[in-house]
This record gives C-alpha cells, sequence and structure tokens, in this order.
C-alpha cells in the first residue's frame, strides 16, 4: 500500500518535472536529440553488413549516450533495446551487465514493468549456464507481473511479455523433470497468450505440453498437443519447420508407446518435406536416425544400418556432436543385437566421450549400461558402477533443483510478505508520525491561545489596576485637598476672630490713649497706630484668601488634567490654553469616564507631539445638554485622514469613547492647518436606558 | 452735672473692650458719665439686657456681630442679640461694631436691625468711634464709610438685589460652585439657578457664563 502510494507520489513527481520541462524547451529538444542518436546508433548497429567490430562500437556510442538520460522508464527502455543488440551479436557479457544496470534503475525508480522485464532478460541470460539464476529470475518476473495492479496498468500491455516469461519458467522446470508444475505454467502462459489473441507463442507452449504429456505417459493428449502446435502455424512462414518438428515430437511419442509403424508413418511423413531438410542438415540427420531407430526396434532391418551411417556422416560433416552422442549409441546397440561386442564397444565408446565432453549425462547413463552389458566381465563390472554412480548422482541433483527452486520461491514469497510486514509497519509509523505532528499542533495552538488570552486577560487587569491606582491617587489628593482647606479655613478664622480681634483692640487702646496725652508725640504714635490699621487690612486680606473655598474633588480632578498638560507642553516646550467650563460638575461624573477621558487626551497630546508640530494646544471642557463635550485643537500642519485612521492611538480613542456611548470627530481645520479632536460623551449614565 | 449714660459692651476679645473703654473714658468723661457693663458671649449679654430692662435699660448697646452662641442655640450671633435688644430695650441705641465689611452682611444687617450705629473694625480709629459716639447720642445715626458706600451703590443701582440675590453673588466671586451654594444660601438649587438667570437678566447679559456674571456684578459694586 505504502509502494502504491510512494509510485503514485513519484508518478505525480514526475507529472512535476514535465510540466517543468515544458517551461524548459532547450532541455526538451536536448533529451530528444539524445534519444534520436541512441536509435540511429541502434540502427547502424543493426547493419549485418558492417563488421561485428563496427556494430559493436556503435552499441558502446549509444550506451554512452543513455548515461546522460535522466534517469526515467524512457531511459530504462533503450537500455533493454541496446541490450536486445548486444543478445543479437552473441555478447552475452554486455547484454547481461546492461540489463542489471536496468534492474537497479527501475527498482529505483519504482517502474514494475521494467523491473520484471529486466529480470526477464537476466533469466534468458542464466538460462543456458545457471539454471538456479535463471529460474530466479524468472520467478521474479512472474511475481512482479501477477502482482501489477490492474488499475494501473492495462493487462493487454504486458500479458505477451508474462506469457514469454512463464515459457521460459516452464521449460526450466521440465528441465528439472518438475513436469506437472511445468505443464500448470505453460497453461498459464496460454491463457496469457490467448487474453491477447496472440499465436504467435502458442506453438511453443503446445509442443512443451505435448512433450510433458509424453513424460507423464499421457501419450494419445500428446499426440494431440503437437498437432495443435501444427495448427497454430498453419499459413505462417514457421508452418513447415513446426510440422516437421511436431511430427518428429509424435514419431518419438509413438515410439515409447512402441507403436512402431505409426512412428515410422509420422518420420517418413517429415522426410518427404526435402526442400526444407536440405537446408537443414541437423534435423534431416535426426529424422534419418529416429526413422532408423524406430526401424531397429520393430525389427525391420532392411535399411539397417545405411540409416545410421547416413544420419551420422552428416552430423560428423556439421560436427553435430549431441547428434553424434545418440548416433553412435544406436550404432552400438545395433551391433550388440548382432552380437557384434568389439563393433559395439568402439561405438559405445565414442559416444561415451562426445556425452562427456559434452556432460551430456542422460545419454552418458545410456552408454554406461550399454558397455556394462558388453565389456567384459572386470571393465562390465567397472561400467556398471560408473552407471549406479552417475545415476545416483543425477536423481541427487534433481532432487537438489527441485529443493533450489522450492526455496526460491519461498524465499521471494518471505520477501514479498517482509515487504508487505514493512510497509504495514511503515504505515503505521506514518500514521504515528502524522497523529504526533497534528497532536502537536493541536497542543501548540491551544498553547498559544492560552497564551493570548492570559495577555488579555493580563492587559485587562493591568487597565483595571491602572485605573484602580488612579482613582486611589485622584482620592489621595482629595483627601490632602481637604485636609489643606480644613487647615486654611481654621487659620483663616484664627486669623480673623483672633488675631484681627486683639489687634483691633490693642490699636483702639493705643488710639484712645493718645488722643488724651499731650506729650509732643501724637503725631508719631498715629503713623505707628495707621501702620497697625495697615497690618490688620493685610492679615484680613490673607485670611480672606485662605478662606475662599476651593472644592476639593472637582478641583482634584481638574488639577490633575491640568498638571498632565502643563507638564507634557513643558516637556515639548509647547504652549497651552486651558479651559474648563464650571458648569461640569465633576464630583459626579464616575470615574470610569474620568480615566477615559484623561487617557484620551494623553493620547491626543501624544498624537500632536510626534506628528503635528504645532506651537499651540488649546483644550477645552465644556458642558452643553447634559455632554461633556472636549476639544483639543491644534495649530500644527494637520493629518492625512486616510492614513491615520489606522493608527491604534485614534483606535483607542474611538474606543474609549464607545465604551462611554459618546461620540468622537477627528476634524482637519482646512482654515489654520491644524487639527481638531472632537469627543462629546454623556455626563450621567442614561439611567432610562434600563427600563 | 454730667449726664449719666449706661453702656454695655459685647465683644469676646477683652482686648476690644479695653480699646472701646480708653477711647470713650478718655475726653468724654467731661460731658458724659458713663458706666460700661460688659459682655463676652451670648448668654452673658442677654442676661444684662433682660436684667437692664427690669430695672435701668442700657441706653446704649455695643454689639459684636461674631459671638460664642448661646448654650441653648437660640441667639447665635450679634445680629440675633440685637434682634432682642430691640424689642427689650426699645429706646437703647444699639451700635454694630463689626469685622464683616461684605455687601450683604452690612446689607442684611441694616435690614434687620437698623442700627443707630454702624461701624466697621477695621475702618475705625478712635476718633471716628468718638465721633459716632457723640453723633449717637445726640439722636444721630452714624455709619463707618464703608457703610455708607454701600448704602450708595444701592442709590446708584436702578434696582436693588435682595440679601439672597447679594449671597448669591458673594458665595459665586468666593469660588463656590452653583450647585453647592445650597449649603451657604438656603434655597433649592433650582430657585438658586432661577435667581441667577434673574440676575442675568437684570444686568441684560442673559446668555453670560458665571464668569461674566460675576465681572459685571463686581463692576455694578454688588460684590
Amino acid at each position: 500500500m505504502v509502494s502504491r502510494l510512494f509510485t503514485k507520489l513519484m508518478s505525480f513527481y514526475f507529472f512535476i518535472i514535465s510540466i517543468g520541462c515544458v517551461q524548459k524547451e532547450e532541455v526538451i529538444e536536448n533529451d530528444k536529440l539524445k534519444s534520436d542518436l541512441i536509435d540511429s546508433y541502434i540502427l547502424e548497429s543493426r547493419d549485418k553488413n558492417s563488421s561485428e567490430e563496427q556494430r559493436k562500437e556503435n552499441l558502446e556510442k549509444a550506451y554512452t549516450i543513455y548515461s546522460t538520460l535522466e534517469d526515467n522508464s524512457f531511459k530504462i527502455n533503450k537500455i533493454h533495446e541496446i541490450s536486445i543488440e548486444y543478445y543479437n551479436l552473441k555478447d552475452f557479457e554486455n547484454y547481461r551487465d546492461l540489463n542489471e544496470k536496468a534492474l537497479k534503475l527501475s527498482a529505483q525508480i519504482y517502474d514494475s514493468l521494467n523491473t520484471a522485464r529486466s529480470h526477464f532478460f537476466l533469466g534468458l541470460y542464466y538460462r543456458k549456464s545457471n539454471l538456479d539464476k535463471a529460474f530466479k529470475n524468472f520467478h521474479e518476473a512472474d511475481k512482479i507481473y501477477s502482482s501489477l495492479d490492474l488499475h494501473k496498468y492495462d493487462p493487454k500491455e504486458y500479458a505477451i511479455d508474462h506469457g514469454k516469461v512463464l515459457v521460459d519458467l516452464s521449460q526450466i522446470l521440465r528441465r528439472a523433470k518438475d513436469y506437472s508444475e511445468s505443464e500448470a505454467t505453460t497453461i498459464k502462459a496460454i491463457k496469457k497468450f490467448e487474453s491477447v489473441g496472440d499465436s504467435q507463442y502458442l506453438p511453443l507452449c503446445y509442443t512443451n505440453l505435448g512433450i510433458l504429456a509424453k513424460y507423464l505417459e499421457r501419450y494419445e493428449e500428446a499426440v494431440e498437443y503437437h498437432l495443435k502446435a501444427i495448427e497454430y502455424t498453419k499459413g505462417t512462414n514457421d508452418e513447415i519447420s513446426q510440422t516437421l518438428a511436431s511430427y518428429n515430437n509424435i514419431g518419438t511419442v509413438y515410439k515409447t508407446q512402441k507403436k512402431y509403424d505409426k512412428a515410422k508413418d509420422y518420420y517418413n511423413k517429415a522426410l518427404a518435406y526435402t526442400d526444407f531438410l536440405s537446408k537443414n542438415p541437423r534435423r534431416h540427420a535426426r529424422l534419418i536416425d529416429n526413422l532408423g531407430y524406430v526401424n531397429f526396434l520393430s525389427k525391420d532391418l532392411t535399411n539397417i544400418p545405411d540409416l545410421f551411417y547416413k544420419a551420422l556422416k552428416i552430423r560428423d560433416s556439421i560436427r553435430d556432436k549431441y547428434g553424434i552422442a545418440t548416433n553412435t549409441m544406436h550404432l552400438a546397440e545395433y551391433y550388440k543385437s548382432l552380437q557384434k561386442d568389439s563393433i559395439a564397444r568402439m561405438y559405445a565408446e565414442r559416444s561415451r566421450d562426445v556425452s562427456l565432453e559434452l556432460q551430456n549425462n542422460e545419454e552418458l547413463l545410456d552408454t554406461y549400461l550399454l558397455l556394462s552389458e558388453i565389456s567384459d566381465s572386470d571393465t562390465g563390472l567397472r561400467y556398471a558402477n560408473k552407471y549406479i554412480a552417475l545415476n545416483d548422482s543425477l536423481i541427487k541433483e534433481e532432487r537438489l533443483f527441485k529443493d533450489k527452486f522450492a526455496r526460491i520461491k519461498f524465499e521471494t514469497e518471505e520477501i514479498v510478505e517482509k515487504n508487505q510486514q514493512i510497509s504495514k509497519e511503515n504505515e503505521i509509523l506514518i500514521i504515528a508520525i502524522l497523529g504526533l505532528t497534528a497532536l502537536f499542533l493541536l497542543g501548540y495552538i491551544i498553547f498559544r491561545q492560552q497564551q493570548s488570552n492570559k495577555e488579555l486577560l493580563f492587559a485587562q487587569s493591568q487597565q483595571e489596576s491602572n485605573e484602580e491606582i488612579y482613582r486611589l491617587l485622584l482620592n489621595q489628593q482629595i483627601k490632602l485637598e481637604e485636609g489643606r482647606q480644613m487647615e486654611q479655613q481654621r487659620m483663616s478664622e484664627e486669623l480673623h476672630d483672633g488675631v484681627l480681634g486683639r489687634l483691633f483692640g490693642v490699636r483702639l487702646s493705643l488710639d484712645g490713649i493718645n488722643q488724651r496725652a499731650n506729650d509732643g508725640f501724637t503725631e508719631a504714635r498715629n503713623k505707628y497706630i495707621d501702620e497697625l490699621k495697615a497690618i490688620e487690612k493685610e492679615i484680613r486680606l490673607i485670611s480672606h484668601d485662605l478662606g475662599a473655598e476651593t472644592l476639593p474633588s472637582d478641583v482634584a480632578y481638574i488639577d490633575a488634567v491640568e498638571n498632565l498638560i502643563g507638564d507634557l507642553c513643558e516637556a515639548h516646550k509647547i504652549s497651552f490654553e486651558f479651559n474648563n467650563d464650571e458648569g461640569i460638575d465633576w464630583e459626579s461624573v464616575d470615574d470610569q469616564k474620568k480615566v477615559n477621558l484623561f487617557r484620551i487626551l494623553q493620547e491626543s497630546m501624544q498624537n500632536i507631539f510626534k506628528h503635528a508640530s504645532a506651537d499651540l494646544i488649546k483644550i477645552n471642557f465644556e458642558y452643553a445638554d447634559g455632554n461633556i463635550n472636549l476639544t483639543i485643537l491644534d495649530d500644527g500642519v494637520g493629518f492625512n485622514s486616510t492614513k491615520v485612521k489606522r493608527g491604534i492611538g485614534l483606535k483607542n480613542i474611538t474606543s474609549r469613547v464607545n465604551q462611554m456611548n459618546g461620540q468622537v470627530q477627528f476634524i482637519n481645520d482646512v482654515d489654520t492647518g491644524g487639527t481638531m479632536v472632537s469627543v462629546s460623551v454623556p455626563a450621567k449614565a442614561n439611567v432610562t436606558e434600563l427600563y | 452735672m454730667k449726664k449719666k449714660l449706661k453702656v454695655l459692651m459685647i465683644d469676646d476679645h477683652p482686648m476690644i473692650i479695653e480699646g472701646y473703654k480708653n477711647t470713650l473714658l478718655g475726653e468724654n468723661q467731661k460731658e458724659y458719665q458713663i458706666k460700661i457693663d460688659i459682655a463676652s458671649n451670648c448668654d452673658d449679654a442677654y442676661a444684662e439686657i433682660v436684667k437692664s430692662s427690669e430695672s435701668t435699660p442700657f441706653d446704649m448697646l455695643f454689639i459684636d456681630i461674631k459671638l460664642p452662641p448661646s448654650k441653648d442655640g437660640t441667639i447665635t450671633s450679634g445680629e440675633d442679640l440685637a434682634k432682642h435688644a430691640k424689642e427689650l430695650l426699645p429706646k437703647a441705641k444699639i451700635i454694630i461694631l463689626t469685622m464683616h465689611r461684605e455687601d450683604h452682611r452690612i446689607h442684611n444687617i441694616l435690614k434687620n436691625i437698623n442700627p443707630a450705629g454702624f461701624l466697621i473694625k477695621s475702618d475705625l480709629t478712635s476718633s471716628e468711634l468718638l465721633l459716632a459716639f457723640n453723633n449717637i447720642v445726640k439722636g444721630k445715626a452714624y455709619y463707618s464709610a464703608t457703610v455708607n458706600d454701600h448704602f450708595r451703590k444701592m442709590m446708584t443701582n436702578k434696582f436693588s438685589l435682595d440679601e439672597k440675590n447679594l449671597k448669591i453673588l458673594y458665595h459665586l466671586s468666593r469660588g463656590v460652585k452653583t450647585k453647592n451654594l445650597p449649603n451657604y444660601v438656603s434655597l433649592s438649587l433650582s430657585a438658586i439657578e432661577k435667581r441667577k438667570n434673574q440676575i442675568k437678566e437684570m444686568f441684560s447679559i442673559a446668555k453670560a457664563d458665571d464668569q461674566m456674571l460675576l465681572e459685571e456684578a463686581r463692576k455694578r459694586g454688588f460684590i
């Protein structure tokens, strides 16, 4: 499942790459040029007129170009093409190397079809030299083809390739004498070929079935299969060749059945194709030999041993060693039947030598058996022992092959199972990772949410505590003011009623006494008495000033406001005018509102200091129709309304005003160029709204 | 034979009474024989007044406005005492001597008591006190220059402001808020507002704010 996902991803990846390539036309041009070049080299290498050297050289050139191509299915196809040309040139080493490369590449890019094809080609290479490896490769290819996703690939696309693999597999199985398995595989191959209506390989399949049926002693069936094989070649170029082969095979079937007449009939039928046989001496010789052997077996000795000699002559001339081994064996049997043991021994020994050379063990086995019979007792015993040893080893080898194949099959299945398990584990891993990631993300999001909530709460509580502090400060100031006021009042009264009274009394007494005294100092004393009067007046004025009532709480707020304005303006070296309407009853205005107005004033002044470059600020509190109107006017450069609207300062002001159910306007004074912030908020909470 | 005069001096400061005595007993001893009684609070003063009304009544009363009130709280100032004195001693000449020189106070005292003498302590000198004394003894009223000034101001205005209006203006000028005025003037806030508007209309500055009202009042001499 995961690998499928990967293939999908890969194909998607290639899709993207191909899109990318559209933009890079040069690259495409380049690639096209290369593939054309490869094709031309391959074509040249096929030219049979040029020498083998030249043809190989061309392939090498093609090979060097392919290596510069990008790793994709197209490249692998090209490698396969080149390898086939090497095969045709019988350069099997290069053929194998190239296919091994192709296999590696296709595995890398998860190209199943090319992986299977590479296995198939490698199987062909090992078919002759190493049965195990051949089987392994063919089996691998079969596995891949069988497991291909039918949704993704058109089964017809690879049915023929699969069929070919199965044919080869069945032949290997036949050679290992696993006849029933081989038969089943062949039938599977036939089904593949039939599914796409391809009859090219069917004769081969049926021939195989015929041979298998013979081994399994189903002789009638065997004959039928061989006839069917001929049927499929009717009307094609291979008709004669296949007919000859099938007739030969049928003859052999009948020979095994000891139906010698029928066997003779088919051999003679085959031998009638004189034109074809004259061009194929090997097959001609085989037919003659077979016919002779059947004649010999049927005790029809008219043309014997002429037929054997005729066949042997042809085989000698073309050095058909397999044929020679069989042929000399037949002659040995013939001479043995005539009791001419020495001649028989001569032919048998020749057959033995050739078979040893060819490692044709089955033929060798027959020669040993024959030699043991025709030699004198000592040598005969030796040959008999050799026969037994060879037979044993053959049986062992056969068993070994079966075991090996079984093991290979098991291993691949195990690997598949393992792969499945791994992919399952991968799946679980990916799900786990995705789950963990999602969990982590979720956790992170929740964490951030909480964090921002906390920040918000913190900001809120900060504001609350700010306001609380302000309230406390205000109360403190009020208390201080009250205390001061009380003290002043007390001092005022003390001065007025106590000190002033007594001073008056003293002055009056002095004055009275002065009127009566006649010592010439009256005028001087009068002067001091007047001075006392002046002092009294001064004290009274002071007392009056001290006693003048200032209203604590109201004044405290306005004081705080004026202090703020004064401090800020002094710091920024701007002059200001401040007006407070006495009609505003600040004491009845709630603290929240006072704080908000205070902050708005602060914010507005910050704006003015930062942006307006003003020289004068006019701040006015006004009371009208139950509303407190605060206007802040400057003579600065004004503002760009569209730009400033987004500013955080103005947003703060707006939100504060909204909080108080008020209205705010930012006006650009066109005449003076300055800016006016005008805030209007109800002085009292609108109680009627509640009901 | 010197004319006998019985005088009651009411002041909580012995020093002041000393001053009065020093003034009156010096020069005038030749013309009048003055017998002085003193009281330093409302209770004592009232007791003296009552006592004299039953025997020899006082010819003259020197009354300070600011006095320690009586214990039962019925008499809180020289003003109250004067009222009682006018009832109990209708023939006695009442001289008010006070530190207060505010118009509304002066106005109030003139209206309620109509004293024979009205002297502002801060203006007062020994000779003026003598002059006042002599005038009053002869049946002529004597007012300090400040009081006379007040009269003059009242006369030059085509209209007069009553005591409450003057009080309102006075307190406003001291910096008292309109909304706190009920604490100082025994009127409701709405009544005060009404009166303020009336004053503004009288001054023909109907839509003026408090600041302008006070300026106008100062100009016209009401403060």
